[in-house]
């Protein structure tokens, strides 16, 4: 596939709210360039699925997510056959005594996640969400998916992928991946941003809050995020509590207590609340006055 | 071949050199790398090898590294003639705010003793005799018995009556043309909880602690789900390395990863790092801390950490050489601290009490508040 060079990639993710830094785009362009599935790692909240959807609107692609779990198994991956479908197709049948129907015909098909990005005539973007939590013969079995991007269904044949799709998979780090899937893939660790990047990605998914105010609400999530709180509040948790205290700022409140009052979009833990009233002042801090 | 392949082949035989393992198609995918973007700046060239040579955070120290070394330049100075990737530069090079940093840190800013200063020992150990292979051997029985279940996501059939398996049903009802003679049934069977090891590598506990990494080999030998760190002054993951066929290659591989060896602990800060980055690893799972609880210092984060252990973890246990004692009380201020968050604190000093434990099933006392954290 052709390559994007990198001020048209970063200007379609700007367009659509993302702020990628050049790591990120770089890995993302290899990824599309080279046809190799794209790891994710990072902090949660730092927008590893999301990079995912906006490729997929900035592309033009369909996206299919597949969330992973502890026994998720092939058949909820790939594809199942229709049980009752075919069973009550045989009855019919056997009702109205016609003969009976091709019962491997693509319509008792069930098409899972991997089987339909292979079978999208665009290319899709396939999102392979928090594969640590998956068990590790999962991970063995998406090695050959990702290989050669098909699958053999013996009933039907070999369905190859007319456009390979464009494969993100996440982790979260609960368990070490194995090389061999590491190895088949680019990597990318996306850190927390600096403070002007988060600003402009704050900005971006709150409209009307103004550059001082979220100036001043970046500072304070990076003092809490410096503080070693339990959970340290990610991009998400800082969007939400920015749209959170415009609400209330709407309604009247000064910025700092819209701020205070809506502290529990940011902090989810009693002891990192603590944490915070004991810093308060430091942590909300208005130092442009 | 030109001058710039050959210092890139160099470059590719330092990051080997230096261990961080790049095999060929790694290779490829970097030189395709290369051919498509055709870096232009040094910045460019270390975010195309980033994406390509390095499978995990950890090993970005090596590659940064490496990196300095060949093209010479940090990150900052060799973007700052490009356009406008000015605030398209990380803060701060993926990994820099690694583990051992924030041990080593924390250990000097808080004032903590020079005990705290890992002296980069490299362990040695004697090899493993017949008694403690044969004591191996039945710990790996036990183990299985002994690691609490959760129930798995995943079904199988069974003879219960649990939920009907249409696959089976409709397979076995093709023999009888469509005609369904039985139901088949599945359930969810027991699954293995995950086993996570925390084993203390200090100084003080350098008797013991050949026999709990001997230990910690039987676990990662006989539970598929096994993690094991080792904490003096900085907390090392050490779970691959167990993974070998022999424990004595084991232990000998362990002494080149494991540098803070025989010297100081920095308990808290060392529980604090794996919450801060493998928090999830403790989630539901067994945990098992093996170490003396004789804490340098302040012991807040210690407790503080316990705690937090003790909330995620499904069973949060504690084996102490000097619990042996009958005459022992966790007096000390580290360990009456945490005593409270604990679901057992065992004596454990060598695979003989060992075995004794896991015969006891991890002195396991069923608190049913505890199954709200799964």
């Amino acid at each position: 596939m052709k390559l994007l060079d990198h001020a048209t990639i970063s200007r379609q993710l700007r367009d659509r709210k993302y702020f990628a830094d050049a790591g990120l785009l770089t890995a993302v362009r290899l990824s599309i360039a080279l046809g190799r599935p794209l790891l994710l790692e990072g902090e949660p909240g730092v927008g590893k699925t999301r990079i995912s959807y906006v490729l997929a609107d900035a592309l033009n692609r369909e996206l299919i997510r597949l969330q992973c779990y502890e026994g998720i198994d092939v058949s909820q991956v790939l594809y199942e056959w229709d049980y009752p479908k075919q069973l009550l197709s045989l009855r019919a049948a056997e009702v109205e005594r016609t003969p009976v129907r091709n019962l491997y015909a693509s319509e008792f098909l069930l098409e899972r996640p991997l089987l339909r990005s292979l079978r999208s005539e665009t290319g899709a973007v396939l999102l392979i969400d928090e594969i640590d939590r998956a068990d590790s013969e999962f991970e063995a079995f998406l090695l050959e998916f990702l290989d050669g991007f098909q699958i053999t269904i013996p009933e039907a044949g070999t369905v190859t992928a007319a456009v390979p799709p464009l494969v993100v998979l996440t982790s979260n780090r609960t368990r070490e991946l194995h090389d061999a899937l590491k190895r088949r893939c680019l990597y990318h660790w996306i850190p927390f941003p600096d403070p002007e990047r988060e600003r402009a990605i704050v900005e971006a998914q709150t409209p009307g809050l103004s550059a001082r105010s979220a100036a001043r609400l970046v500072r304070s999530v990076n003092i809490i995020r410096s503080l070693g709180p339990v959970k340290r509040p990610g991009i998400a948790e800082a969007i939400a509590w920015a749209q959170g205290s415009l609400a209330l700022a709407d309604e009247g409140a000064e910025w700092t207590e819209a701020l205070r009052a809506s502290l529990g979009l940011v902090l989810k833990n009693a002891e990192d609340g603590a944490l915070v009233a004991a810093h308060a002042s430091e942590v909300f801090a208005d130092d442009d006055r | 071949m030109t001058t710039v392949e050959t210092h890139l082949f160099r470059f590719l035989r330092a990051l080997h050199v230096r261990g961080l393992s790049v095999p060929a198609n790694k290779q490829l995918d970097f030189f395709a790398g290369i051919e498509t973007i055709a870096p232009a700046t040094t910045g460019e060239l270390y975010w195309v090898g980033s994406a390509t040579l390095v499978t995990s955070e950890p090993d970005h120290h090596i590659y940064d590294e490496v990196f300095r070394k060949f093209f010479g330049s940090t990150l900052e100075e060799a973007d700052s003639g490009a356009e406008e990737d000015q605030d398209d530069q990380p803060t701060a090079a993926p990994g820099e705010n690694e583990v051992e940093d924030i041990v080593v840190d924390r250990a000097g800013g808080s004032g903590l003793a020079a005990g705290g200063v890992s002296p980069d020992g490299a362990m040695r150990f004697a090899g493993t005799d017949p008694r403690a292979h044969e004591l191996i051997r039945q710990i790996c029985r036990e183990l299985p018995r002994a690691v609490p279940a959760t129930r798995s996501r995943r079904h199988r059939p069974c003879g219960r009556r649990r939920r009907v398996d249409p696959r089976a049903t409709y397979l076995e009802s093709r023999r009888t043309h469509g005609e369904i003679m039985r139901l088949h049934w599945r359930h969810r069977p027991p699954r293995e909880r995950r086993l996570l090891l925390l084993i203390d590598v200090s100084g003080s506990m350098k008797q013991h602690s050949p026999d709990y990494l001997r230990f910690a080999y039987a676990v990662v030998a006989t539970c598929a789900r096994a993690e094991v760190f080792t904490f003096g002054t900085r907390l090392t993951r050490v779970t691959s390395h167990l993974r070998v066929p022999d424990v004595d290659a084991a232990l000998s591989s362990l002494a080149r990863v494991v540098l803070d060896a025989d010297g100081g602990t920095v308990i808290g800060a060392s529980l604090q790092a794996f919450l801060d980055h493998f928090e999830s690893m403790a989630r539901g799972a067994l945990v098992l801390v093996l170490s003396d609880g004789l804490e340098r210092g302040d012991c807040t984060a210690m407790a503080r950490a316990t705690r937090r252990l003790s909330l995620l973890a499904y069973q949060l246990s504690w084996w102490s050489p000097l619990a042996c004692d009958p005459g022992y009380r966790p007096l000390t201020r580290g360990m009456s601290a945490v005593l409270a968050d604990l679901d057992s604190l065992t004596g454990v000093r060598d695979l003989d009490t060992a075995l004794t434990a896991v015969r006891g099933r991890f002195a396991r006392t069923p608190t049913p508040r505890r199954d709200a954290h799964v």
